[in-house]
């Protein structure tokens, strides 16, 4: 029995493939999804760092001392916007909201009216918008300072950031500025009692929330990330098995066969580029008519710009499978080598999971996958109505033209380097 | 129609072919003969345009393979050692793949398939599936394959590794008759027997050099021995065999088995045998040869050619 035991050990250790996908494989999936879901490299104080872009067009002392209030906790780091821009950007999905402060802050601030504080947002965010709210609302609820034991700790907590950023020097100024902005505040509402009644702990925490971004069209974002990030991850998989048929070819002999033809080695690479093209598209294409067939997927108002999508992206994905295969030594060389890249670029790009989950750190690092780029293009298209003109869409396609590009030359290079001159 | 001159290729270090030349013309049936790794495949790349030689030259039908390389691959068919046929596709639709790669008329090509299949007769099985064919019927394919475009040479590289008595004997039928109709054949071979019979000039190749050529009758009287008598033997061994050798100077040893190059096997054999019983030698098996291929190639290499 010991016998067959090691030889089965010996058989097994032998089989690179089945070392790749049984110890290196699970243990980078498990890292990337401890990145998105398990808190795992969120331990610096920058990584937990929200981004939240804040229009102040109030431009009182009361709402640049709440801004500042705001940039003081650690979950928040403020970033002033203006406001037709902040909007473009929650419209082309570059931002997920903005926090505006309206005329007449400081005055509803005063009397303890309601604070005509807005935040505009994309509604595909709304998991991220919820988090935000809970930082903001308990925050904004202190402004009024009836409560008035919270405001040294704001103090203590906004100088302190303050201090890790700016001079020593500034210490006493700071101190001086915050004295004299809550001595205003606090005359403000001793002049007006009545109001100094009304004040609740949350009365005045309400946040005017203005979906910027929602489907005109009843589309999903979950429907839009699930169709998009299978159809992406699967189509990974299925143009390496076209592209892989250049090492099968190698290895029956057709083709050097293909190579005593009067067709130029060239020529035998950019054809099977365009068959996995075409595959590509018709693959990507079934796809969506399945979803709007099966799912509701609203996809007629969006033919041209979804087709320039799918051309992007069946380009970029072919041009991947084609890349591998030229890399690879053998089919199951390419197996390995594919399902390990496809996993971890689908894992990082958005396929398996929404990208919003990941630190910031990772979202960052999501650029370099054409999953991302297609991910983004399909919320473009079925999610913020870009048209097919829209500079950040034709941006996304561009992208997945140049990743296809730049695989495509690799390959080329590739295939006449492992494939072309081995065969000979 | 073909001129091979002083070819040259190294891989890692290794010459694999040491200055080679050979001269086919027009309509000639040459066979390149030698055991396997002797340089016939890389000499047949070579000539196919697919690989580089590191020094030396090659023409066909005047053409340079290397500067007029697209003119040359229009020229030559090449059947190479691979069935190298996509096994998911019937016969007739590989036939039509790889005669579209020579830019033939369609209605052209079809004529010619059916030509083609009809003379290796697979003309009612041209639409199943090659993966449903016998070894012997996909060889068939493989050849008919690069007959399609009407080629001026065809290069045939161990065409019969593999095959069935029946096919083999087809093809050599086929291949015969595109002979006889005037077309120019390079045939490579490790398998005496099929030099036998087809070729009419040789060239033995061995470590990737040309060791003797010409036309068949006349390398076998390069020979100065008439016969082989191959004895095998239970209890051979160094000092035997150096016994033995003092008295015939040709004789050959091959693990068990000794080559005595005779003239006359009837006057030698009784010798030999009477040898063997002084020196209690147990004889298992005696086998008489007249002069052929194998012979040549062993006089000149001190080998078999399927070593």
């Amino acid at each position: 029995m010991m016998k067959i035991v090691l030889k089965d050990l010996k058989l097994f250790f032998k089989d690179r493939k089945a070392l790749l996908l049984t110890f290196l494989l699970p243990l980078v999936l498990a890292t990337l999804f401890a990145f998105a879901f398990g808190g795992v490299g969120r331990n610096t104080n920058a990584d937990k760092e929200y981004d939240l872009p804040v229009c102040d067009l109030d431009s009182s002392a009361a709402s640049k001392m709440t801004i500042l209030v705001l940039d003081s906790l650690k979950t928040l780091h403020i970033v002033p916007v203006q406001l037709s821009h902040a909007q473009n950007d929650i419209k082309k999905g570059n931002i997920d909201c903005v926090l505006i402060l309206h005329k007449g802050f400081s005055d509803s601030l005063n009397i303890g009216n309601p604070l005509p504080v807005e935040l505009q947002y994309d509604e595909s965010k709304e998991m991220q918008i919820g988090m935000l709210q809970q930082s903001l609302i308990p925050t904004l609820s202190m402004l009024p300072y009836k409560n008035t034991e919270h405001i040294p700790i704001m103090m203590k907590n906004m100088f302190g950031k303050m201090m890790g950023k700016r001079h020593n020097e500034t210490e006493g100024k700071v101190n001086q500025q915050f004295d004299e902005l809550y001595q205003s505040i606090g005359e403000g509402i001793e002049a007006n009692p009545n109001a100094n009644q009304n004040i609740g702990f949350s009365m005045n925490a309400q946040i005017t929330m203005t979906k910027l971004v929602s489907s005109v069209d009843d589309n999903t974002p979950g429907l839009v990330q699930a169709i998009g990030g299978v159809a992406v991850m699967m189509l990974l998989f299925s143009v390496t098995g076209v592209g892989t048929g250049l090492l099968d070819e190698k290895q029956e002999g057709t083709l050097k066969k293909l190579l005593y033809s009067p067709i130029r080695p060239n020529q035998i690479l950019f054809g099977k580029m365009l068959s996995a093209n075409m595959i590509s598209i018709a693959q990507l294409t079934v796809m969506f008519c399945y979803a709007s067939f099966a799912f509701g997927l609203k996809i007629s108002n969006h033919w041209p710009s979804l087709l320039l999508m799918i051309i992007g992206t069946a380009f970029a994905c072919s041009a991947f499978g084609v890349f591998v295969a030229s890399i690879a030594q053998s089919r199951q060389q390419a197996q390995s080598l594919s399902t390990l890249i496809i996993l971890i670029v689908s894992a990082i790009g958005g396929s398996m999971i929404p990208i919003f989950f990941m630190p910031a750190i990772m979202q960052k690092i999501a650029v370099i996958s054409p999953n991302y780029w297609a991910m983004q293009g399909f919320f473009d298209i079925f999610w913020r109505n870009l048209y097919i003109t829209d500079s950040t869409f034709l941006t996304r396609v561009a992208v997945l033209l140049f990743i296809g590009i730049v695989l495509n030359l690799i390959a080329l290079y590739f295939f006449k380097k492992n494939i072309v001159e081995h065969v000979s | 129609m073909i001129s091979v001159q002083n070819l040259r290729k190294e891989y890692n270090g290794k010459e694999v072919l040491k200055g080679v030349s050979f001269e086919i013309k027009e309509g000639e049936f040459f066979g390149l003969l030698g055991p396997n790794g002797a340089g016939k495949t890389t000499t047949i790349s070579i000539l196919s345009t697919i690989l580089s030689p590191d020094s030396g030259s090659v023409t066909i039908a005047g053409l340079d393979v290397r500067k007029q390389a697209q003119k040359c691959k229009s020229l030559i068919g090449i059947v190479p050692q691979e069935i190298a046929l996509y096994k998911e596709m019937s016969a007739f639709d590989n036939l039509m793949f790889w005669g579209s790669l020579y830019n033939l008329n369609r209605n052209t090509l079809k004529t010619k398939i059916f030509e083609t299949l009809h003379l290796f007769g697979l003309a009612d099985r041209m639409h199943d599936n090659i993966k449903e064919y016998s070894g012997g019927m996909m060889r068939r394919v493989n050849i008919a394959s690069a007959l399609l475009h009407n080629p001026k040479v065809l290069i045939m590289d161990e065409p019969t590794v593999g095959v069935d008595p029946q096919s083999r004997n087809l093809i050599f039928e086929v291949v015969e008759k595109l002979h006889h109709e005037g077309l120019t054949i390079l045939y490579t071979t490790h398998y005496m027997e099929e030099a036998e019979r087809l070729c009419e000039r040789l060239a033995i190749i061995d470590n990737g050099e040309i060791i003797t050529q010409g036309v068949k009758e006349e390398l076998k009287k390069s020979v100065p021995m008439n016969e082989l008598i191959k004895i095998s033997i239970n209890n051979l061994n160094n000092e035997v065999f150096e016994k033995l050798a003092s008295y015939w100077p040709h004789l050959k040893q091959e693990e068990e088995t000794l080559l005595f190059s005779v003239n006359d096997s009837q006057k030698e054999l009784a010798k030999v045998i009477s040898k063997c019983n002084e020196l209690n030698l147990e004889v298992k098996q005696i086998d008489i040869q007249k002069i052929n291929l194998e012979m040549v190639f062993l006089h000149l290499t001190g080998k078999q050619l399927r070593d």
